[in-house]
């Protein structure tokens, strides 16, 4: 499935490079810098997470990416497109944003109307607008909710609705800015499932600006970001391995984490656990030969 | 809160403006153009009600098409309840300050007169019947079809310099929005209230003052809205005044010209009785 996608992401390979800043900062006003000197690429496929301290920027960062806040300095390249003003339709085009607060995000009077608003701005014909909504409906298992207003859906269903409008305007890039951040447990059960699925087809870049352990570990790639600098590049594991870091982002271990480095500490060696089920499927051997 | 709100139903559910409720009824298969067209025309026939016959024909009137909807009356008269103190107070004035007719009643220096009374009755019964008629716009049709009637009733006016699709996008941003900012004030009510400033036991004048304390964090609120949702569209692509196509393509046929004539006839009828 995801080899069959590969190229399917306005046409970018997997591996090929669709979201590069070089030297990116942004402030409002000289006595207000937010960010300053970003420098990283993200290549085709990859899910990359951004975490960091509230206030740090990572929200900022994002909204750089499709001009929705313009860089003061460095330049930005999505989809091997330079971002400027005779750009900013396209790029805006291949990137899919959708956002905490899922009530502020809602354009359509009803779920129809909101997916609609997206594929009407990219002048569909009514086939392929009925098509698209259709598929993204179902896929998001929002079909009966169509004709429903935002007032009688629950913050899940807000939510994948919000999806829905996003994927139905076929994006290749992704990102999801705090948005499960407003969820009760199930719905970010839900969206991270929703996050999985997309990662596996293997036609979206993902990123997704989280504080959650569980988010971070299912992605492949860490932006630690902190008073407006990127303080660190690197996987999951070794932002969980490395407690200064977690600390600087405001950030703790996932909890089988934390008890496989307790049991590390009292000479129970184990390995790295990927969630509490694989924690226990090591630990129970030893319960086993007592 | 009582009432409603204790029967487990929220803001949302309560404000009825801007909400479709989808029957299939003919009125709700018709163009929106019709409709915005027969509601302008609805109101000429109001003006044009000046006897007891016309306001027995007008209400005759209202009340079938109304019911052809098959949207049961209970939701027309919810959309005229909240201003219920409105009309009170326009009948009291008519009643107060009209002169002329016979008297009907004397109480001490003053009299109450027959002309008083009527026109009264007739303001009430013309308020009454506008809100609840207009209401039918509203259930009838959903916002995005009735933005589209809008624009193509605007449309002539765009070699003017008049845009249709700004005009109707802040309609459509205001209607969503409204029951969201109700629920956010009713938020910040309970908020206040929960630190000892409820509005209901306080005096005329404290109240005067809360609400000024209510207005600011409402307003900012409002503003981060506004702010999320242009991001929102933004990132959708959303370009003003950009070419669009549209999903729901307005068809304009025969019933949609023979309710537009039904307003030009009853036009006629309450005129001449």
């Amino acid at each position: 499935m995801k080899e069959a996608h590969e190229e399917q992401a306005n046409g970018a390979k997997a591996g090929q490079v669709v979201i590069e800043l070089e030297g990116v900062s942004f402030g409002y006003g000289p006595e207000h810098p937010i960010l300053q000197d970003i420098s990283f690429t993200i290549p085709q496929g990859q899910w990359v997470s951004v975490v960091g301290p509230n206030g740090c920027g990572k929200s900022s960062l994002v909204k750089l990416f499709n001009a929705l806040l313009p860089a003061g300095a460095g330049e930005i390249t999505v989809c091997g497109m330079k971002l400027e003003e005779a750009s900013i339709g396209p790029i805006r085009q291949s990137i899919g944003m959708i956002f905490q607060n899922p009530d502020n995000q809602f354009v359509g009077a009803t779920v129809e109307e909101d997916i609609l608003f997206g594929l009407e701005g990219l002048c569909l014909s009514h086939e392929e607008m009925e098509n698209r909504l259709q598929i993204y409906s179902e896929r998001l298992g929002i079909a009966h909710l169509l004709a429903k207003h935002p007032g009688e859906l629950s913050g899940g269903q807000k939510q994948r609705v919000a999806i829905a409008s996003i994927l139905a305007m076929e994006p290749g890039i992704v990102i999801f800015d705090e948005a499960s951040s407003m969820l009760d447990e199930g719905s970010r059960d839900e969206l991270l499932s929703i996050l999985k699925g997309m990662h596996a087809e293997g036609r979206y870049t993902l990123l997704m600006i989280t504080h959650d352990a569980d988010e971070i570990l299912a992605s492949e790639r860490v932006l630690a970001l902190h008073g407006g600098s990127l303080a660190a590049d690197v996987t999951p594991a070794e932002l969980f391995r490395n407690e200064e870091l977690l600390e600087r982002c405001h950030l703790r271990a996932p909890y089988a984490w934390r008890l496989a480095g307790e049991l590390e500490e009292r000479g129970i060696q184990v390995d790295v656990p990927g969630s509490e089920k694989e924690l226990i499927e090591t630990l129970w051997p030893y319960n086993y030969s007592k | 809160m009582t009432g409603l709100a204790e029967r487990g139903m929220t803001m949302n559910e309560r404000l009825l403006l801007g909400r479709s409720i989808e029957t299939g009824s003919w009125v709700h298969k018709l163009d929106a153009r019709s409709k915005i067209t027969g509601m302008l025309l609805y109101v000429v026939v109001i003006l044009l009600s000046r006897s007891w016959m016309a306001m027995a024909l007008l209400a005759v009137f209202s009340v079938v098409v109304m019911a052809s909807t098959r949207i049961p009356l209970k939701y027309f008269l919810k959309a005229a309840k909240p201003l219920r103190y409105l009309m009170l107070f326009i009948f009291i004035v008519q009643v107060v300050s009209v002169k002329e007719g016979a008297v009907w009643l004397s109480i001490g220096s003053w009299d109450l007169y027959e002309d008083g009374l009527r026109l009264g009755a007739f303001s009430v019964i013309r308020m009454f019947f506008l809100i609840t008629f207009s209401a039918l716009l509203t259930f009838t049709t959903t916002p995005g079809k009735l933005n589209q009637g809008l624009e193509g009733i605007l449309s002539p006016f765009k070699r003017f310099g008049l845009s249709p699709d700004r005009i109707t996008l802040m309609i459509d941003i205001s209607l969503r929005f409204i029951p969201t900012i109700l629920d956010e004030s009713q938020i910040i009510m309970k908020a206040q209230a929960s630190r000892g400033a409820d509005l209901k036991e306080l005096p005329l004048k404290e109240k005067g003052r809360m609400l000024v304390s209510l207005l600011v964090p409402v307003i900012a609120s409002a503003f981060r809205r506004a702010q999320d949702l242009v991001y929102s569209m933004e990132a959708r692509g959303f370009r003003m005044d950009a070419p669009r196509s549209r999903y729901h393509r307005p068809i304009w046929g025969g019933a949609d010209t023979v309710f537009i004539l039904m307003f030009v006839v009853m036009g006629v009828a309450v005129a001449w009785l």
